[in-house]
């Protein structure tokens, strides 16, 4: 805040750039004019993880933000480089640890299409269920954390409920409730079984019914409505410009979903819906969240009811990049090697790709580079997130100080993959 | 405190932190220390406030210990609050860079005695598996750490575990003869901001931190001591 | 640099002319083709900022997906500038690769034409040290400012040089601080 302006006039500039209806200024305060810096984080309930806000304010109202992150950098694309593409899948569940699978499946899909790596076709079904699943429990940590963050506790009890059934999931399945590195290039580790496919069968039955309920407590919620509505309203060619994809990009009403824009696993063969926008505040965006969870859950009912029909192996039988099996292992000398080779010596095709999935935040891409050797020449996470967060300053200048929650909220970025 | 005549007190053994009611010496005038030892501690760790930094995965689970199916607020210590100067225990939760370092001493700092701190997960316990350069290998490198949960994230009932492991570690305090000075500093060295590794109580003073599975500590056995005879042979 | 030319010239010159060629003329670029199937455009730093400027207003490439860098360590030159954009009308992507010396890692900024791709390179600028000319707010992102080295260098160790220096500073500092010696001194 340097220079020959004083703060007023620095209050009133912000004020005559901001788009959308924005509350009155009151002119006559006394303390009008005079700017405090307030630091927000990096430990702060309400940003999420691991953010730094340094906001300008001037009374109430927001003059400038000036985010701050890289608290939770923990050097992952150095990692990749280190160990090797196998190993670092493990990696890619801790960068949106709200959503692990579809994080192991956008990377396997960056690796598959550097390798010229075709998946079977039951292999694709079941990414595309735990992509669905994936989905709906990141939308759920959104809903219940912007609920804690905008008073309404309850919502938290109610997301988490639906939250945990997911997670028995998800254990059945993988063995783990977060974290659970299940994808492999070519395929997945592991089929999806019948205990499996019952559990999914009956949360997805019980699951619209726990929708409506939030949506009953939320949607014509009074407090929720005036919390969110016309409150970060990004116009469609600002989103465009700032970088921003996913849901924040259809609340604009841009009609952009990757998963049919550009399918990926078999997308093109499920039929959704795709939530589009109108005003582009922070209540659209909710609202195309709740109904993207709906959209995914029915085609996760899909993707079960095709589980049925498509059979065949879930993973690639190629000793170049698949582990062979272990009991092989034990009795085979050859397959002894081939295990050695795949541990220490994975290689890919020299050259680039990249590949992005339509994750819950956005587009999530991968775009790695090999040079032939065993050791990855770069692997960059595209991430979302960090985009969503640097549009921040621009929807919350000359906002309150207390839209700032609600905004942050429904940006809905994880720390772990901003900072990555 | 200050009005008792501290002479008597002064004849309490440095053993005072035994806890439990009858494990003191009744005899002794060490008898109003242990008992109020006693009860402070039976009041500390049965309201235990916990400060979640949640960082990174581990603030999931940490939430979903708090949320309907784990329920922490079955053992006193569901009331988290997002500001240090309130709680006394420090749940760190996931990887901590040296970014974010300066910022979880100053919380640690911020927050009044008596505290404790949970290093949630392999990341703040050894750094785990980010070896590399932007991250703290291990919280203890910066604050003291009273119990260390393995996993990654470790389920909900790990971190209850170890809550309830926390509990049986105060229950071996003696903050009555520390306030007058009465040995049992084996806490001192909070705060220094060394390197610290917190002595392991359970392995000398008793089978409450012992296996379940561990015969020894399930027969309540120990290592015969050397017995001294009286010539200084065994 | 020399090894990606041959490799990918001859697949380039069969395919037919793509909807943005025409966008492109009086452009010197290179035009080669990658693992992926993804077009990829080599054009030199001095016309970087022009191509990218006409792939936006004349090819409609509206989103700037990713600015990255690769460290092709220790060939010369040695990083490759990675730009990457996305057409949302025509749902079609496109890369741009821009090769930099070590001894003049800089190139011209985008952020002018595409907003959203600030931050990349800030952080691109952060993890190799290439500086972008014309950048409003070239910071670090991600690494503590005051931090000395460009972490995704290839010579750079993964376990680090000096993780803990800025900290151990603070500390130092916040003990002579509050310590009744440091007070009295």
């Amino acid at each position: 805040m340097s220079g020959a302006k004083t703060g007023a006039e620095l209050t009133r500039q912000v004020f005559e750039y901001t788009p959308g209806a924005q509350p009155r200024l009151d002119e006559d305060d006394p303390l009008h004019g005079e700017l405090l810096k307030l630091n927000m984080g990096p430990q702060h309930p309400a940003t999420h993880g691991v953010l730094r806000l340094a906001v300008t304010l001037d009374g109430e109202r927001i003059v400038d933000v000036d985010p701050d992150v890289g608290f939770l950098h923990r050097g992952k694309e150095k990692s990749c480089e280190s160990l090797g593409w196998h190993k670092f899948f493990p990696h890619t569940d801790r960068l949106d640890y709200v959503q692990p699978l579809m994080n192991n499946i956008s990377y396997a899909l960056a690796l598959e299409r550097l390798g010229g790596i075709e998946v079977p076709a039951r292999a694709k079904v079941v990414r595309v269920l735990l992509m669905e699943l994936s989905r709906i429990m990141a939308h759920l940590i959104y809903i219940g954390t912007l609920g804690i963050d905008l008073g309404a506790v309850t919502i938290f009890f109610y997301s988490f409920r639906q939250r945990e059934e997911l997670y028995r999931v998800v254990d059945a399945y993988t063995g783990h409730r977060m974290n659970n590195t299940y994808v492999r290039i070519g395929g997945v580790y592991a089929d999806v079984d019948e205990k499996v496919s019952a559990m999914i069968e009956k949360f997805l039955a019980d699951f619209p019914a726990a929708l409506d309920e939030i949506d009953a407590l939320l949607t014509r919620n009074r407090i929720w409505y005036d919390r969110n509505k016309d409150i970060g309203v990004i116009s469609k060619e600002d989103a465009v410009a700032m970088s921003l994809t996913g849901p924040i990009l259809r609340g604009s009403g841009v009609n952009w979903d990757l998963r049919r824009a550009q399918p990926y696993s078999g997308y093109e063969e499920y039929d959704f819906d795709v939530p589009i926008g109108s005003v582009g505040d922070c209540y659209d965006r909710y609202l195309v969240r709740m109904s993207e969870m709906r959209e995914s859950a029915k085609i996760a009912k899909q993707a079960l009811d095709k589980l049925k029909t498509v059979k065949g192996d879930v993973l690639i039988e190629d000793r170049r990049y698949v582990l062979p099996p272990k009991d092989l292992v034990h009795s085979s000398m050859e397959e002894l090697i081939f295990q050695f080779k795949v541990v220490t010596d994975m290689r890919l095709p020299r050259g680039e790709a990249y590949h992005g999935v339509e994750s819950s935040k956005g587009e999530l891409g991968f775009f790695v580079a090999s040079d032939g050797s065993s050791k990855p020449l770069r692997c960059h996470i595209r991430a979302p997130g960090l985009m969503n967060i640097q549009a921040l300053p621009m929807l919350a200048k000359g906002r309150l100080f207390s839209d700032m929650v609600s905004l942050i909220g429904s940006m809905d970025f994880v720390m772990g993959e901003v900072d990555r | 405190m200050g009005s008792l005549e501290s002479g008597s007190l002064r004849a309490v053994s440095g053993d005072a932190s035994s806890g439990g009611p009858m494990a003191a010496d009744a005899s002794g005038s060490g008898f109003f220390a242990t008992r109020a030892d006693w009860l402070v501690n039976w009041g500390r760790k049965n309201s235990l406030w916990p400060m979640p930094l949640g960082l990174s995965c581990c603030g999931i689970e940490l939430m979903a210990m708090i949320g309907p199916k784990f329920d922490l607020a079955r053992f006193g210590a569901e009331a988290a609050r997002f500001t240090p100067r309130q709680c006394d225990l420090l749940i760190v939760a996931g990887t901590l860079t040296w970014k974010m370092a300066t910022a979880a001493r100053t919380i640690y700092d911020q927050m009044p005695d008596p505290k404790w701190v949970i290093a949630m997960g392999v990341c703040s316990s050894s750094g785990g598996m980010y070896d590399s350069y932007a991250v703290v290998q291990g919280i203890d490198s910066i604050m003291p750490v009273d119990v260390y949960v393995p996993g990654c994230p470790p389920r909900p009932d790990a971190v209850i575990d170890a809550i309830l492991k926390l509990q049986k570690k105060i229950e071996r305090e003696a903050p009555v003869a520390k306030l007058l000075g009465l040995g049992a500093a084996e806490r001192d060295e909070r705060g220094t901001g060394k390197l610290v590794y917190q002595p392991n109580h359970g392995l000398s003073k008793g089978v409450l931190d012992k296996h379940p599975h561990d015969p020894k500590g399930k027969l309540g056995l120990r290592d015969p001591a050397p017995r001294k005879t009286e010539n200084g042979k065994p | 640099m020399s090894t990606t030319e041959s490799s990918t010239t001859g697949a380039a010159e069969a395919t037919p002319a793509p909807r943005w060629a025409a966008a492109l003329e009086g452009i010197e670029h290179r035009r080669v083709a990658s693992a992926d199937g993804l077009d990829t455009l080599e054009v030199a730093r001095e016309h970087l900022h022009q191509l990218l400027a006409a792939l936006k207003e004349r090819a409609g490439f509206a989103m700037c997906t990713l600015v990255t860098a690769v460290d092709h360590y220790p060939a010369t030159p040695r990083f490759a500038l990675t730009h990457q954009l996305l057409s949302l009308e025509h749902s079609e992507r496109i890369r741009v690769r821009c090769w930099l010396r070590d001894d003049d890692a800089h190139a011209p900024t985008c952020s002018d034409l595409w907003p959203g791709a600030n931050w990349s390179e800030r952080e691109c600028f952060d993890m190799f040290g290439i500086r972008f000319d014309g950048h409003p707010d070239l910071r670090r992102l991600l690494m503590p400012q005051g931090y000395d080295h460009h972490p995704l260098r290839k010579e750079f160790p993964h376990a680090g040089i000096e993780p803990d220096r800025l900290y151990r500073q603070w500390d130092r500092q916040r003990r002579v601080g509050w310590s009744e010696e440091g007070a009295a001194q």
